[in-house]
């Protein structure tokens, strides 16, 4: 599969060009456009990743319970598939062991070699503060799409480091963490206007994105219409 | 070639159209659309191409009135942005039709002439929108979409997503339906579960602009951060 990210970073979409027989997952609604010879195919589940179980796990977790499945009949086919909010799309290749953990709302797509796991509740558990945020483990190997709101930016933790939990894209799974506060005290963290955040430790990579969706849309829902 | 001596800017995010008229010359705009002129340019809002014409444009989901904008005293200078960051894309027509996606419409010069299409009616109860209108004749169109704009040379057949297309060339045929190569009931699982609703289906020889995003999801993503009305 081929992959050219097109009119990044602000309304990036991925164009992907697969040779005949080459597979591609997306999450639902992602297809923009797209050449004619695929075999399309709504599925529940991703190969590998237990069936209507692992279907009805990512109903629970707030993910898209089904996945499209593109699969091209000819070399050559492409396909072009973007993300619902503004911002960029990036391609990663899991290689050998490496595992990412990424933000539910920033899968967008991953090849067949690719295993998508919605039980991994590391970060979720954690987080009681109302946002719906589910985390998706993405091991094996292949290829990755990820979007993100505002732009990307890629953080080497060789140590240390802190992020909020609204900022986070993906990161490697060699990375340990804890969720909590930044400040001492609740009070302390309330009035910083800071969220949950992230401290993460050990060697591993980090992708950011530069705006946070909830925090968008809690800027943005007061001034709308009651539901 | 066009009639217009004319710049986009600041594509493709946040592209404003900047025109110079000429004296005497005029061109006609969505209203709303204008961010700045010269004080030389004199702005008529009305109807133009009369009352059928207008309701037309009516149906087909654009505003009634459209705006005409005329060099008074020697030239001038209009810049129109539309309301939605996004892209602008100049299509230079010479006797040939462009069909436009539906609030996509931004303005055009003299010896284009806008209508409804009725073609457009089959994409009328998709609900997702796909009401066109069409230009024709000799002149400057421009439209605008919400993201990047991509062109697309559509050489036998191609497919898009209908809440992305912009515009399209009416050498096109184009028909709007469910994602192909899917049973019944795949299609109908695909169709209810599957988000990838309904399609435009092109065939032929001729250019498709599509747009990177689309407002409605967004809307839907908005949704829950809504304040929850209280009850007595």
């Amino acid at each position: 599969m081929q992959t050219e990210i097109l009119a990044r970073p602000s309304a990036a979409v991925a164009r992907l060009t697969l040779r005949a027989g080459e597979t591609i997952t997306c999450e639902v609604g992602a297809m923009v456009a797209m050449s004619t010879g695929f075999q399309v195919e709504t599925t529940t589940r991703q190969r590998g990743s237990g069936g209507l179980w692992a279907g009805v796990k990512r109903m629970v977790s707030g993910e898209n319970f089904f996945l499209n499945k593109f699969t091209a009949r000819a070399d050559g086919e492409h396909l072009i598939i973007g993300p619902t909010l503004v911002g960029d799309v990036i391609h990663h290749e899991l290689v050998g062991a490496g595992t990412l953990i990424v933000q539910g709302s920033s899968w967008l797509a991953s090849g067949p070699g690719v295993e998508i796991d919605t039980s991994f509740q590391g970060i979720g558990k954690a987080l009681f503060s109302g946002e719906s945020v589910f985390w998706i483990k993405c091991s094996g190997r292949g290829d990755l799409l990820l979007n993100s709101f505002g732009s990307i930016y890629e953080v080497d933790v060789q140590d240390s480091y802190v992020v909020d939990t609204g900022h986070i894209v993906a990161f490697q799974d060699t990375l340990q963490f804890t969720v909590g506060k930044l400040g001492d005290s609740w009070l302390h963290t309330m009035l910083s206007g800071e969220g949950l955040v992230c401290h993460f430790s050990g060697r591993g990579k980090l992708y950011c994105q530069t705006h946070s969706p909830p925090g968008f849309g809690h800027e943005l829902g007061p001034m709308l219409r009651p539901r | 070639m066009s009639i217009l001596a004319h710049d986009i800017l600041e594509g493709p995010e946040f592209a404003l159209l900047r025109v110079q008229l000429q004296n005497g010359q005029r061109m006609f705009a969505e209203p709303a659309a204008m961010a700045g002129m010269d004080t030389s340019i004199e702005l008529k809002a009305g109807l133009k191409g009369g009352l059928l014409g207008s309701v037309g444009r009516m149906f087909a989901g654009e505003s009634v009135i459209v705006n005409t904008y005329r060099a008074a005293q020697g030239g001038g200078e209009v810049q129109l942005a539309p309301a939605a960051p996004g892209d602008i894309v100049h299509y230079g027509l010479s006797g040939g039709r462009l069909l436009v996606q539906r609030g996509a419409y931004l303005a055009n010069s003299e010896g284009v002439e806008l209508s409804a299409s009725w073609a457009g009616a089959r994409g009328f109860f998709s609900g997702q929108g796909l009401i066109l209108l069409q230009a024709q004749g000799s002149g400057d169109i421009f439209f605008n979409a919400y993201g990047a704009v991509l062109q697309i040379d559509v050489t036998h057949e191609y497919m898009v997503d209908t809440g992305y297309v912009v515009a399209f060339e009416d050498t096109l045929q184009y028909q709007v339906t469910t994602l192909p190569g899917l049973g019944v009931a795949r299609t109908a699982k695909s169709f209810f579960f599957g988000g990838e609703g309904l399609v435009v289906r092109f065939s032929g020889q001729g250019k498709v602009w599509i747009q990177t995003r689309t407002v409605n999801p967004f809307l839907t993503w908005i949704y829950p951060y809504r304040p929850v009305k209280k009850r007595e």
